[in-house]
């Protein structure tokens, strides 16, 4: 019994990218099953599938949730090519994760070769509020610095975490939308475009 | 009296001195005591000297035998995880019929003959492939299925052969031969596990140079192996051949294990400084087991010798405790002393048993020796909580996984459940007040279970179809489960009553909805073709009724289109309804849904302005009211066990209204069709 959603709603792709332990696993079962999951076990490379309504119309998200952990990192690329949009995750409570997402912007720009892919800069773990080592305002300037939002999510109490999964479907759409629109000769300067219209939202 | 020491000393010398040094006899006398006393000292401090020097030697010596012992300890439970380990990767493998895939793992010769093995059977079975494999690791093989990357609907059958730097792709041909299609390099690859989607189960993603691939594994064992495979196949260079997964896993118990083991010495330490003095001054009244025994029992608490530790508690007390009470002046003391030792041993015990664990079998498996002695020991109310705490977690996780995974839970739940019980109920055989407690635990759990049920799976717009088959796969087990004298069927299903009721509330609307939606031409059904007709006439078969009189020429039937689209939805829902109404208190709920729906489609009416042919619409309502409707009343019966009085009732209103205008009509099909 088979489905055969031949012509079936769009289908969004997003790649859940950052260091090894700042929650990607979290959030994404969090969206996916609205559940916190304590214990902690290496990823190697998950994906899931769900249909959402995103602003009253059905489109499915495809996660991809990528391996942290350095020993994965000649493997990436491969992950990253498919993917249409990023969220980017480090935990407030380590520097190091934090330092870490230049890394892993850079091999997503290398990668996809382009500037204004749907990106979104997200600091997990703000719960631990208390616990806190990277300020919110060196998190904004790298936003800014990127061109690109910035949120901050809790896994565990899931605050914000239907929020970037959408903002991150709806650039995902808006890109494609405009790319159908934009004729193959004009693929050049829509990332200049592109970048115009970030700096205003 | 220094001269003694002096290394010239001479006998001879020092009595000549003495003997003139003296004045008289009772002088000589004198000094002849002092050196005998002097002498005896000596002896005294000698003997005092060597006793010290061999308690310490002792006292090392035991030092040594413990740490052996520990060592050894350690040693026996990295095997016993290591055999766990063995076991589970076996029975993963046996089920793909590769039992020597392990045996080669653990030796090079057999691996060797693999290799080579399995380079054969590729040159052998291939066609097409002539890539060079000498000197190549064989890491894994098997039959997957190719599904479209857009509609997951399978392509084609694939076979696989995974060596150290190669991954080829073979095409299985319908004489079951192998065409090879593709290699690829395993470090230029990716994997993806494919957790959710759609339904599809035991998908892997894998992303090649040439675009990303579907392939789907007949077993979730298998799955997993090729993705561990894979894996290793990309890290080959890395690690050689040591083995993924299982390495890393044992230190980190054995770690666990270590500071535990350390714990309990740490807390020991401090007490045994003060004791040792106190039992020394009565070591002539106390018997010398006695005396120690305090200290002995730390000992085997840290050593984990529980049993041993527990019987010398026993016999201490009941020795304090019996007539010899008299004779040992420290009773008192020494009692407190065990008691605190006793209490100590009960806290580590406790503490080994709320050691949680993923695995529920290895929980149990691990709790089974703690359990046995806290309930030896009496406390078996504390021992209780504990372990249903730790299989609470477990069943929990276990629930999780199984749902990410699409895996049954139901079978699971219960499966899991018994097997607490049973062991729950054997270990605590002799308390039967503590059944009580496990009758609450399982009621707790069933409770996390149904909401978990129905979050997830009786979410709202579920069709009748999937609910009753959920439904039907949480009863079967929950029925079982008396077999060990547990009955929580009646509790399930007042747990899911009121999901249940509006699930089918729900239902019913959206049928009611849908009746009328289709556009009717009040004509007989065209099949157009012969075989048509046969299909649809052996399909109605099935569900249990039989139109063949209706069938007229070769392909038509006399009746009209959605009558018949509607006997077979109306006996699929009586099939469906009948499940679901196995528990009583839902039967009434669906009686009405039943009775409306066929209500809606019964009052169905041509509109005005079409030209029919009234008898012909008079001949499918009565159609449906004598023959349709008896045999779903009677379906309904044989499915649930149940009455359903409402349709029944409906039956003789509606048998009855037709009788009067329609005599004529009504005879014919009497006689025909009964």
């Amino acid at each position: 019994m088979s489905k055969k959603p031949t012509v079936g709603p769009a289908l969004h792709k997003v790649i859940m990218v950052g260091s090894g332990g700042v929650g990607k696993s979290a959030l994404t079962l969090q969206f996916m099953y609205d559940e916190f999951v304590e214990d902690y076990e290496p990823t190697k490379a998950d994906s899931y599938r769900k249909k959402v309504v995103l602003d009253g119309e059905e489109v499915q998200i495809d996660i991809l949730d990528t391996a942290g952990q350095e020993d994965y990192a000649a493997i990436r690329d491969n992950y990253f090519r498919s993917g249409e949009g990023f969220l980017c995750v480090f935990s407030i409570t380590d520097d190091e994760s934090f330092q870490a997402t230049q890394e892993f912007r850079e091999q997503i720009l290398r990668v996809k070769n382009d500037e204004s892919i749907p990106f979104l800069l997200v600091g997990n773990k703000c719960d631990l509020n208390d616990k806190r080592k990277v300020p919110l305002s060196e998190c904004q300037l790298r936003a800014q610095q990127w061109a690109v939002p910035y949120v901050e999510t809790s896994a565990k109490t899931r605050e914000n975490v239907d929020k970037v999964f959408f903002d991150l479907m709806r650039e995902i759409r808006s890109r494609k939308t405009e790319d159908s629109k934009a004729t193959s000769g004009r693929a050049k300067d829509r990332c200049k475009k592109r970048r115009l219209k970030c700096t205003l939202l | 009296m220094k001269e003694f020491d002096d290394f010239n000393f001479s006998v001879y010398k020092y009595t000549k001195e003495l003997t003139r040094e003296c004045v008289g006899g009772s002088d000589l006398q004198q000094r002849k005591n002092e050196i005998e006393a002097y002498n005896e000292t000596t002896a005294a401090t000698l003997k005092q000297t060597c006793k010290n020097n061999y308690m310490e030697f002792i006292q090392t010596a035991k030092e040594i035998s413990h740490l052996e012992s520990e060592m050894y300890q350690l040693s026996h439970i990295l095997i016993e995880q290591r055999n766990i380990l063995a076991i589970m990767t076996d029975g993963k493998t046996a089920s793909r019929l590769k039992a020597d895939s392990v045996e080669a793992e653990s030796s090079t010769a057999v691996d060797d003959v693999q290799n080579s093995h399995a380079t054969r059977a590729v040159k052998e079975m291939v066609q097409g492939f002539n890539g060079n494999l000498e000197g190549k690791t064989f890491l894994n093989e098997g039959a997957l299925i190719e599904l479209d990357a857009n509609d997951y609907r399978p392509i084609q059958r694939v076979f696989f052969f995974l060596f150290n730097d190669v991954l080829i792709v073979c095409k299985v041909k319908h004489d079951k031969r192998l065409d090879f299609l593709k290699e690829y390099d395993p470090k230029k690859i990716a994997v993806i596990n494919i957790k959710d989607l759609d339904g599809v189960k035991n998908a892997i993603n894998i992303i090649t140079p040439d675009g990303s691939k579907i392939y789907q594994s007949i077993t979730a064992a298998g799955k997993s192996e090729w993705i561990e495979k894979l894996e290793e196949a990309f890290r080959f260079d890395q690690q050689k051949k040591t083995k993924k997964g299982q390495a890393p896993q044992p230190p980190t118990r054995a770690k666990q294990q270590s500071s535990k083991s350390s714990s309990p010495e740490k807390i020991i330490s401090t007490p045994s400084v003060q004791s040792p003095p106190e039992p020394k001054s009565l070591e002539n009244e106390t018997p010398e087991w006695l005396s120690t025994a305090s200290e002995e029992i730390q000992t085997l608490v840290a050593q984990r010798h529980f049993e041993d530790a527990q019987d010398l508690i026993k016999r201490t007390q009941e020795y304090v405790k019996g007539e010899n009470r008299k004779k040992v002046p420290q009773a008192e003391s020494i009692e407190s002393k065990v008691k605190q030792q006793e209490l100590k041993l009960i806290n580590v015990l406790l503490k080994e048993l709320s050691k949680s664990n993923r695995n529920l079998q290895i929980a149990l498996r691990a709790a089974q020796r703690p359990l046995k002695i806290l309930v030896e020991m009496g406390r078996y109310r504390q021992a209780s909580a504990s372990l249903l705490k730790v299989c609470a977690v477990s069943l929990r996780v276990s629930q999780r996984e199984a749902r990410r995974n699409n895996a049954d839970i139901s079978e699971l739940f219960f499966c899991d459940l018994t097997q607490v019980a049973c062991d729950y109920l054997t270990a605590f055989e002799q308390q039967p007040a503590c059944v009580s407690a496990l009758v609450v635990w399982c009621n707790a759990e069933l409770q996390y279970f149904a909401s978990q049920l129905i979050k997830h799976y009786l979410t709202k717009g579920t069709t009748l179809e999937t609910v009753a088959k959920c439904v039907e796969r949480v009863r079967k087990p929950s029925t079982k489960l008396t077999e060990i004298g547990l009955d929580i069927s009646y509790h399930m299903e007042g747990l899911l009553r009121t999901t249940l009721e509006s699930l089918i509330e729900d239902s019913k609307e959206r049928l009611l909805d849908s009746v009328g939606r289709s556009e009717e031409s009040w004509q007989p059904y065209n099949l157009q073709t012969k075989s048509h007709l046969k299909r649809l006439l052996l399909e109605l078969d099935v569900l249990g009724i039989d139109v063949r009189a209706q069938a007229t020429g070769d392909t038509w039937i006399n009746l009209t289109q959605s009558t018949v689209v509607f006997i077979r939805h109306f006996l699929q829902l009586i099939e469906h309804c009948g499940g679901l109404a196995k528990c009583e208190t839902l039967l009434q709920k669906l009686d009405l849904l039943l009775k409306e729906l066929f209500i809606a489609h019964h009052s169905q009416k041509p509109p005005s302005d079409m030209a029919v042919d009234p008898n012909f619409v008079m001949k499918n309502k009565i159609f449906l009211v004598d023959n349709l409707l008896p045999i779903a009343i009677d379906k309904f019966r044989q499915i649930s066990g149940r009455q359903c009085e409402i349709l029944r009732e409906l039956h003789t209103n509606m048998s009855r209204q037709h009788g009067a205008p329609l005599p004529r009509q009504r005879s014919v099909y009497t006689t025909d069709v009964f």
